[in-house]
């Protein structure tokens, strides 16, 4: 092998996978640098850049759709970064030999299946795939191996069973012990264990963990557990929209700030003194622990941009009302969904001064009043005088910041009356999370 | 790595090497040449040894064994492209002629049928059979890969064999039906598939490509077993999976083809024997691709001594015994022994 950085002992044949460092100095396993990567037309990776060290327990954690799973299959080759560089101990990624690269990194997927009824066994001998040329078979040190790995994942004893008639934590031990069979460097497992039971998610976890601390083993765990990854990470890399937005120690990445920002929720984070686990969890009593809400607010929205605030008030116990909307409008509809009382007028059409009047009548009725990211036209223009009475009524006003960018009205009117309301005392908002958090906050 | 203590170290179990299929497949293999013996005593002139004193004895003779050679080239070529082509495309209903080989072979065979090239110029048919059915699967495979942007997905290819095989009947059935009643016969009896022996140098040319194409079919057995797990699977564990599949499709369509210019469109054979051995002996291709070879071949050599024995003098077109015999005694041991080939 180039690079000599990691050399193996022979001795390990005899059940010793140690993995020696020469000069004693740790490699980084995986480095990703600047690396954009995604499928035909969107981007997933901008410009990532992480390095997870040798010997490192390392969970990736992060919403859906933040570039997990993506960030693994670049990392393995699978897929081409389009910029940047990834690098498996010290060695680009794209030069590596398929046989090389899996003795350096072996993935466990989300779910592994075949449509063929092999045996446990059999399933594992596919981790030796790598390690055998097409015109050689398999040889005695292969067996040794594969029956090593089993030992290790306590699958040996399932060896002659049907694959597909394993319980879920079975199967995932024995696609472990065939990703093991590879004698990779370092292992990255994609959710592998979200869905299993509390038993196998910990007995697969301590197979890892042990893999980690006796033989040096990589392990990178992508995972939605953020209170399970904090018990078992070395170090935490929180991602999101493509880049890593924060890494380290559990306690320094699992802090409710950054959290309510990247998952766009309210999430409580409480830390235990005595295990030193941190445990994250949401908040399903919409009211909080402040007691109950009885205020309400009126949004004014169109085109779908309510739905979204409908939904997260009424969750949080707002009582919501809505107007003026055009009948079959799809936030028409939702507010007929969800019970909303709205003010309503005739479909695509300009909206009349009498609806107008009547949605500024419930808007002084309301406690608030929150304009949703709705883009303006000469037909809605008037909602915004919904804004101006409420604002003349006393009422605190919201108003969804980028008016200018949505405003297809002749001269950009509304974003002159939005600029003008500001300055009579409304106020911007860009994300739904903080306006929930300020409205809740005014409340008290 | 670890050469050198080699000697030291013994597996205590050869994993996922079971006693039943060993013994199994000892069984198998001791019964296939009593079977293809017993197939050179079956022929229109009646059961038993001919008279080899006799030069017409020794014809005979000579002739059965041709046409059992041709049987095993066919059947086997069949058969192990069929397992390709269920492996690479994860489907139990793929076959050799999935992806259009049937169709454009048939296609190339009937234009040099019916505009009179096989009459005038030697080997034609197979030539023009083979080239056909290798240009089907270069077009199938490229419209396949176009939008996906490198190697083709497996539902692209098999719906893109689908159309291409369709397009390629419609025209058979065009040119069929403006032809001659000569014409029209010699195409459906060349489709309807048989195995009259043909000349030596195209069955050595023929046994040359089925062997290449079988070599490197067993040479990527175990990537076989790793893809059925999918392409990203396959991917991590240490294989190129774009380029084994490109060659496993490659080697398939090869032999595939050849069988075709040989014996004809020979059905059933390819989506079958696949299935049957799976279910006796496993899905390990290691063993599977192998055995199925044999299988094939002995299947295909018994199913042309009934085809030209029970009926004789006439002689039934072998592809039309291989169904009709074979279906029900296929069916009977797959609803048997189907959970041992895939998963429910």
């Amino acid at each position: 092998m180039r690079g000599k950085l990691v050399t193996r002992d022979s001795s390990h044949v005899n059940g010793n996978m140690e993995i020696a460092y020469e000069g004693g100095v740790r490699v980084v396993a995986l480095d990703i640098e600047h690396v954009t990567a995604g499928y035909a037309g969107h981007e997933v990776l901008r410009g990532m850049t992480m390095q997870v060290q040798q010997g490192e327990f390392v969970v990736l954690i992060g919403p859906n759709g933040c570039g997990k799973s993506t960030l693994l299959k670049t990392a393995s080759g699978l897929l081409r970064p389009s910029a940047g560089c990834v690098r498996l101990f010290g060695r680009d990624v794209s030069g590596l030999k398929p046989g090389e690269r899996a003795r350096l990194l072996g993935v466990v997927p989300q779910k592994v299946e075949s449509p063929m009824a092999y045996t446990v066994a059999e399933i594992v001998m596919n981790g030796r795939t790598g390690a055998s040329m097409p015109w050689q078979g398999l040889k005695d040190e292969d067996y040794v191996i594969m029956e090593r790995a089993m030992i290790y994942t306590n699958v040996l004893s399932l060896a002659d069973r049907y694959f597909t008639v394993l319980s879920g934590g079975e199967q995932q031990r024995v696609i472990l012990a065939m990703v093991l069979a590879q004698e990779p460097q370092m292992i990255m497992l994609d959710e592998s264990i979200s869905h299993l039971d509390i038993n196998h998610r910990y007995e697969v976890l301590r197979i890892l963990r042990r893999m980690n601390r006796e033989h040096g083993l990589t392990v990178v765990l992508v995972s939605h557990d953020l209170t399970l990854s904090s018990e078992i990470a070395d170090r935490m890399i929180l991602m999101h929209e493509g880049v890593v937005r924060a890494s380290g120690l559990a306690h320094e990445v699992l802090c409710a700030d950054i959290l309510s920002r990247v998952y766009d929720c309210e999430l409580l984070v409480q830390h235990d003194a005595l295990t030193g686990t941190v445990n994250v969890s949401g908040v399903l009593d919409g009211t909080g622990p402040g007691g109950q809400v009885s205020r309400s607010v009126h949004v004014v929205a169109g085109g779908g941009t309510g739905i979204e605030l409908y939904r997260r008030l009424g969750v949080y116990g707002f009582r919501v009302t809505t107007g003026v909307l055009n009948r079959m409008d799809s936030d028409a509809e939702a507010a007929r969904a969800l019970g909303i009382e709205a003010v309503l007028d005739l479909p695509f059409s300009a909206i009349s001064t009498e609806a107008a009047a009547a949605a500024s009548r419930l808007a002084c009725q309301a406690d608030v009043v929150v304009l949703a990211p709705v883009p303006f036209g000469s037909g809605n223009l008037v909602n915004l005088d919904i804004l101006r009475s409420a604002l003349q009524c006393g009422k605190e006003v919201w108003i969804a910041d980028g008016v200018a960018e949505r405003d297809y009205t002749e001269g950009k009117a509304a974003a002159a009356v939005a600029a003008e309301l500001v300055v009579a005392g409304a106020r911007l908002w860009s994300s739904a999370h903080e306006l929930l958090l300020e409205l809740r906050k005014s409340e008290k | 790595m670890i050469r050198g203590r080699r000697k030291d170290v013994e597996p205590t179990v050869l994993l996922g090497v079971t006693s039943v299929a060993g013994s199994r497949v000892a069984l198998f293999l001791v019964l296939v040449p009593l079977l293809l013996a017993g197939s050179l005593l079956m022929g229109p002139s009646g059961i038993g040894l001919p008279d080899l004193d006799s030069p017409v004895g020794a014809a005979i003779l000579n002739l059965r064994f041709s046409r059992m050679v041709m049987g095993m080239l066919v059947g086997s070529a069949l058969s192990v492209s069929g397992v390709v082509f269920q492996a690479i495309l994860r489907n139990p209903l793929a076959e050799p002629y999935v992806l259009g080989v049937s169709g454009g072979a048939g296609l190339g065979a009937a234009v040099a049928i019916l505009f009179g090239a096989v009459a005038a110029v030697p080997l034609s048919l197979p030539v023009s059979a083979f080239i056909s059915a290798v240009l089907t699967l270069v077009l199938v495979y490229w419209m396949a890969s176009r939008g996906s942007g490198g190697a083709p997905s497996v539902y692209s290819l098999i719906l893109s064999g689908v159309i291409v095989s369709a397009i390629c009947s419609s025209v058979i059935m065009f040119l069929v039906s403006t032809a001659s009643a000569e014409g029209l016969h010699n195409v459906i009896w060349w489709m309807l598939g048989n195995l009259q022996p043909v000349a030596l140098e195209q069955r050595v040319l023929a046994a040359v490509l089925i062997g290449l194409g079988f070599m490197v079919t067993w040479m990527l057995a175990m990537r076989f077993n790793a893809l059925t797990l999918g392409r990203e699977m396959a991917h991590y564990q240490g294989m190129n999976a774009d380029l084994v599949i490109f060659a496993g499709l490659l080697a398939a369509t090869l032999m595939a083809a050849t069988a075709v210019s040989i014996g004809g469109m020979i059905g059933f054979v390819g989506l079958i024997v696949p299935h049957v051995t799976r279910a006796m002996f496993g899905p390990d291709h290691r063993l599977l691709v192998p055995l199925s070879a044999v299988a094939g071949g002995v299947f295909l050599v018994l199913c042309d001594a009934f085809a030209r024995t029970v009926f004789a003098p006439v002689e039934m077109p072998v592809g039309v015994i291989t169904a009709l015999v074979g279906g029900p005694f296929f069916l009977l041991i797959l609803q048997r022994k189907m959970k041992h080939a895939w998963v429910a």
